[in-house]
């Protein structure tokens, strides 16, 4: 759904770093290289960051739809 | 002949004198000799250690209370006011209690050693946080940074860690209450995401009947041998998984190389959830240790009177 806040194995803080790795990762760069910079060196927590997908966006969209339609018809 | 529990007290009193000489990083313990630490490396947030003249039960001791016993910050009740984020409340307050916060050791208590009595905390064991977000137009997220804390020195270790998205016109609106707590209760309260310790290796390699074929150097997984000159040299030891791999590729009999284990020297590797500083944790370890074997200790002078 949404990137979990910490590692489900270890405990370590992920979740802070979601938004930069999926944006370095987006420009092209290598995600094992994004995550070493980052200091997330065990694989449990480097699963959490390299298999997560954020669904919350897709789920999202349709409230954002609706509120459109909602001002269309209003308008 | 003196009875076991007399005994018992004997050598504890023992272990009392032994401990007003002891400081935090140097101290004795009866039958295992004086303890020398090393620091290999120590940053913000993790410290790594070379103990030696020590045995697996007090590592392992000293592992387990900083797991179950030493109390971090977290947010342990949250009341909702106001959630149409497409995440449920549940969701939404599971998410904030795993946020880590900074902790201040020093000005609170845990709630049940407090003196207000109180169910709900005073301002001695609870610091409230209040969160309050509204989207306008377009989505937004919701981040921890958003929290306002009564304590501007208990808040969320970073500001980035996401709790929920909300599309135009979704609201939330809670209030949090965070107490020290104990790992023992919940993971949320662990002060470390890693404890370990391990075995220092100890790696013998027979000059006279080693052929240098460098097989084991090529088999090593952690890169621990090197060869300089005509010699096999083991480089970085602490790096050794004792996996035995070397010896297995060693063509020799009997084996050249020889991986066996100090059951005396230990390396300690410590990763903190930033909500204490490594050293912090250490020393609130032992503090606790202290207190237990205290409290053992009068009870064994119960026993005896």
């Amino acid at each position: 759904m949404i990137i979990p806040v910490r590692c489900f194995s270890c405990g370590k803080l992920v979740g802070d770093k979601w938004e930069d790795f999926t944006r370095r990762v987006k420009e092209g760069e290598d995600a094992g290289q994004v995550l070493d910079d980052f200091g997330v060196t065990r694989y449990c927590c480097r699963r959490m960051l390299l298999s997560h997908v954020e669904i919350i966006d897709e789920i999202i969209q349709f409230h954002e739809t609706g509120k459109k339609r909602q001002l269309h018809s209003s308008s | 002949m003196m009875e076991p529990a007399e005994k018992a007290v004997e050598e504890a009193g023992e272990y009392r004198s032994n401990r007003e000489r002891k400081t935090v990083f140097s101290f004795e313990i009866n039958g295992v000799g004086s303890m020398n630490i090393k620091t290999l490396k120590e940053d913000d947030t993790s410290i790594h250690l070379l103990i030696k003249g020590t045995n697996a039960a007090f590592m392992n001791t000293l592992r387990r209370i900083i797991l179950t016993e030493v109390p971090t910050m977290a947010i342990d009740e949250v009341v909702v006011i106001e959630n149409s984020s497409v995440l449920r409340d549940e969701f939404v307050a599971h998410r904030i209690g795993l946020m880590p916060l900074k902790t201040d050791l020093d000005t609170y208590n845990l709630p049940e050693a407090c003196n207000c009595g109180s169910e709900f905390g005073c301002n001695l064991c609870r610091v409230s946080l209040a969160l309050e977000s509204e989207s306008g137009d377009h989505t937004i997220t919701v981040y921890s940074g958003d929290f306002k804390s009564d304590n501007p020195s208990v808040v969320p270790v970073s500001n980035r860690i996401p709790i929920t998205k909300l599309a135009p016109e979704q609201k939330v609106k809670l209030e949090a209450y965070a107490r020290l707590g104990k790992g023992k209760d919940h993971a949320r309260w662990q002060p470390v995401a890693v404890c370990t310790y391990r075995y220092l290796p100890i790696i013998k390699i027979n000059e006279k009947s080693c052929d240098l074929c460098e097989k084991c150097i090529k088999v090593c997984p952690r890169k621990v041998l090197r060869k300089t000159g005509d010699e096999i040299v083991i480089h970085n030891i602490e790096d050794c998984s004792l996996c035995q791999d070397c010896v297995d590729a060693c063509e020799k009999t009997p084996n050249a190389i020889e991986v066996t284990w100090d059951d005396e020297s230990y390396t300690f590797n410590l990763e903190s959830t930033e909500a204490l500083k490594p050293r912090r944790i250490l020393q609130e370890a032992l503090k606790i240790l202290d207190e237990k074997l205290n409290n053992l200790l009068d009870q064994l002078k119960g026993i005896q009177e």
